[in-house]
């Protein structure tokens, strides 16, 4: 570490840490317009496939690499200072194994929709695949979208489709191009990255039980189905029933006494 | 252009290319035509209802409408989409199989379809498993509680991201619609029972080795590799038809009485009857051999060769008419192509001293030219150096030394001593008397010790050489020293 001043390096620090932070925050943002590509993604080829969904597909994959790039010159600039302290160098690896994952899910993602939207054109709505979705990933394209940097929801334009598949190649190789740099220019060893976290991660909320139940039930036999649900109701009538006779005998007792 | 595979696959392997995959899609697209198709129903659940399923028995009908096949052929049919992933089971989600009857299924969505471009992703199962966890702590099943600490093992440094990516992915599921999301679970469980199946399941996706080059590259073509390929067809020697079948037909008529399958195995097929009479008969090394084995060596010249037998008898004979360089010349040879490289050298050396320098104890009589490609190539010895040498010597045999063999006392008496051994008939009782006796046979290793054993046997008692022999008959002294009997 370079002889610095007590006073430099608090500043140092200082301003690492809040590009730490940045860092963090960019990061985190991408990994969920990741995800949310993901699952608008599934949704491609299916009876659901629209060009509203083109289309928010298109937003949310340019939100992606505006994030990408932003995060790639960000990180790599920090990596490539050498007086970078050790933890915050330490952080920032990891900053960037999550990075470069999340963007290889994203380059996945990003060559699986732009095949499928070569074999299923919306032209042809008899081929697209009867999946049993009703609803279309506005909601999910909603979160992705809606996050403080960007917030216009734009109306779904009609797009040649010609067009968007040539700038979708161009941005696929894009990232490829971003992934082999980052490797090129950043030299980060991923068997000395250590995580943080737990290797399970804690139930996030325990109110999901409905659409478990709704898994569940689908588990069990055609015959079986209404009737673990049936008997939940007849219990609730039976005690409701009984409530009810309950406050008749006490109202009876009352008005006789 | 084509779109690569994201990981760069350093290695270089290459998943083999699954034709069928293509074929179940365009099957896939006609069943699910909402006109044409196979009929789709709502499936009710407690709180919805989610259209598309759709019933084994309806499928099976399909299928065999449109193929015009009968009804097990289109359940196997229909079996082989629901295990490559095409469908899936509603009920019941672990058993990839067609069920005849009400049971439902639902088309996946060709996000989920399994591909040969991209391969399944380890880093996806990991999150898939993680969200799982999330929704709800020990669900997971005791072989995918394993994989995922395996995985957390092998991609420890990425855990955070995967865990953090699982979270996202489970709080945007939420954001849909409740029977979405119910759609989107059972997608996602279906896919990765095909991509990992539960252990002691046969996996549809099991493609066996992976290949070295890459089956979606575009091949080279190119004028030069025509004109490559046509030169070398018009160079390809040719047969005329009549004269190739009627190889075919005498190597069939020959061989016949001889094939286990396609005739009696006397006394009796070891294999049928776990009596091991025959191997014990036929042994390499036996002292006298069947008669079927004697009449298989004058078929040619390469099948006494080939049978130790033989070969020995061969030897006895060549050892009577004092011209056994010739066969121990071609044996040295094939000891050389044969063996290990680290020996080769003074094999080789050992060879040329032996058998063609000049004055060498036993020289073999080769032609001027093949003599010196010989000694050229010796200069700079590889497995193959001895190769037109040892082709003239085998020819020379082949026409000379083989016709007089047949008609040797040597080999007449060998027929004559050999033995026809009875058919064997065995009683059931006998048998099972016999399958409860049944031994392993000697151990390879047991069975080499034997073989050098005998070769050094061999090797001592080696035939005299010719100077030894010419000094003693004509009792004159020669001005070369006499050699001690060289070894094979």
């Amino acid at each position: 570490m370079p002889l610095v001043n007590n006073k430099v390096g608090d500043d140092c620090t200082v301003g690492t840490d809040k590009a730490l932070a940045d860092g963090k925050a960019l990061v985190d943002s991408l990994i969920k317009v990741v995800a949310c590509y993901r699952h608008l993604a599934s949704c491609v080829g299916s009876c659901t496939d629209s060009l509203q969904l083109r289309d928010e597909l298109r937003q949310t994959r340019e939100k992606a690499q505006n994030l990408a790039v932003s995060i790639c010159q960000h990180l790599t600039s920090h990596l490539r200072d050498k007086s970078l302290p050790e933890e915050q160098r330490k952080e920032m690896e990891l900053l960037w194994v999550a990075f470069s994952s999340g963007l290889e899910l994203l380059h996945v993602d990003m060559c699986k929709v732009f095949s499928m939207g070569d074999i299923f054109s919306l032209a042809n709505s008899a081929s697209l695949v009867q999946t049993g979705l009703q609803g279309g990933g506005s909601e999910v394209a909603a979160r992705a979208l809606s996050l403080p940097d960007l917030n216009q929801a734009r109306a779904p334009e009609a797009g040649l489709e010609s067009q968007e598949r040539s700038t979708m190649e161009q941005e696929i190789s894009q990232i490829d191009h971003m992934i082999d740099d980052m490797e090129m220019k950043v030299n980060v060893l991923r068997w000395m990255v250590e995580p943080h976290g737990p290797q399970y991660a804690d139930p996030l909320s325990s109110t999901d039980s409905a659409s478990l139940a709704l898994l569940s039930v689908d588990e069990e036999q055609p015959g079986h189905q209404p009737q673990s649900q049936h008997s939940h109701m007849v219990v609730f009538v039976v005690l409701f029933a009984v409530v009810l006779v309950a406050t008749t005998l006490s109202v009876c007792v009352v008005f006789f006494s | 252009m084509t779109i690569r595979n994201a990981i760069r696959d350093h290695g270089q392997r290459y998943r083999p290319r699954m034709a069928c995959l293509k074929k179940a899609e365009k099957v896939l697209l006609e069943m699910q035509d909402p006109k044409t198709g196979v009929k789709s129903q709502p499936q009710r659940l407690v709180i919805t209802t989610i259209p598309h399923a759709i019933s084994g028995e309806d499928i099976i009908a399909w299928l065999a409408d449109r193929f015009q096949i009968d009804s097990q052929e289109a359940r196997n049919l229909g079996s082989m989409l629901v295990a490559l992933g095409y469908i899936y089971p509603l009920q019941d989600h672990k058993r990839l199989v067609i069920k005849p009857d009400a049971s439902l299924y639902r088309f996946q969505t060709p996000y989920f379809w399994p591909t040969q471009q991209w391969p399944v992703e380890d880093t996806d199962y990991a999150i898939y498993l993680a969200k799982r966890n999330i929704r709800k702590k020990g669900i997971l099943e005791l072989h995918e509680q394993e994989q995922y600490n395996r995985l957390h093992k092998w991609m420890n440094h990425k855990w955070d991201f995967i865990v953090m990516q699982a979270k996202e992915q489970y709080r945007a599921a939420k954001e849909r619609k409740k029977p979405d999301r119910v759609v989107f679970d059972c997608q996602e469980r279906a896919y990765w029972v095909v991509h990992r199946p539960p252990p002691g399941t046969v996996s549809a996706m099991d493609y066996g080795l992976e290949r070295r080059i890459d089956p979606n590259a575009d091949e080279v073509t190119g004028e030069s590799l025509h004109m490559i390929f046509t030169q070398q067809s018009i160079m390809r020697p040719r047969v005329k038809s009549s004269v190739s079948i009627g190889a075919l037909v005498k190597y069939c008529a020959t061989y016949n009485s001889h094939d286990p399958f396609l005739s009696k195995c006397l006394p009796s097929n070891p294999w049928l009857t776990d009596d091991v009479t025959y191997w014990t008969l036929n042994m390499p090394n036996v002292e006298i051999p069947t008669k079927m084995r004697v009449e298989r060596w004058t078929f040619s010249f390469r099948e006494l060769l080939s049978d130790p037998r033989g070969r020995d008898d061969f030897r006895l004979f060549l050892k009577k008419e004092f011209s056994g360089e010739n066969l121990a010349f071609w044996e040295g040879c094939e000891d050389l192509k044969w063996g290990t490289a680290a020996t080769m050298r003074e094999k080789a050396e050992h060879i040329y001293k032996t058998f063609l320098a000049r004055g060498a104890p036993r020289w073999i009589n080769i032609d001027g030219k093949t003599m010196e490609i010989t000694v050229k190539g010796l200069k700079h010895p590889h497995r193959y150096v001895l190769e037109a040498a040892q082709t003239h010597i085998y020819m020379l045999m082949k026409k000379d030394s083989f016709g007089r063999y047949m008609k040797s006392p040597v080999f007449k008496d060998t027929l004559k001593k050999a033995i026809a051994p009875e058919e064997h008939k065995f009683t059931d009782a006998q048998l099972e008397q016999n399958a409860k006796n049944r031994r392993p046979s000697l151990s390879p290793i047991i069975l080499r010790q034997q073989e050098l054993e005998q070769k050094a046997k061999m090797a001592a008692s080696a035939p005299v050489d010719i100077t030894q022999v010419m000094s003693k008959l004509s009792k004159q002294g020669k001005e070369v020293a006499p050699r001690p009997p060289s070894k094979n």
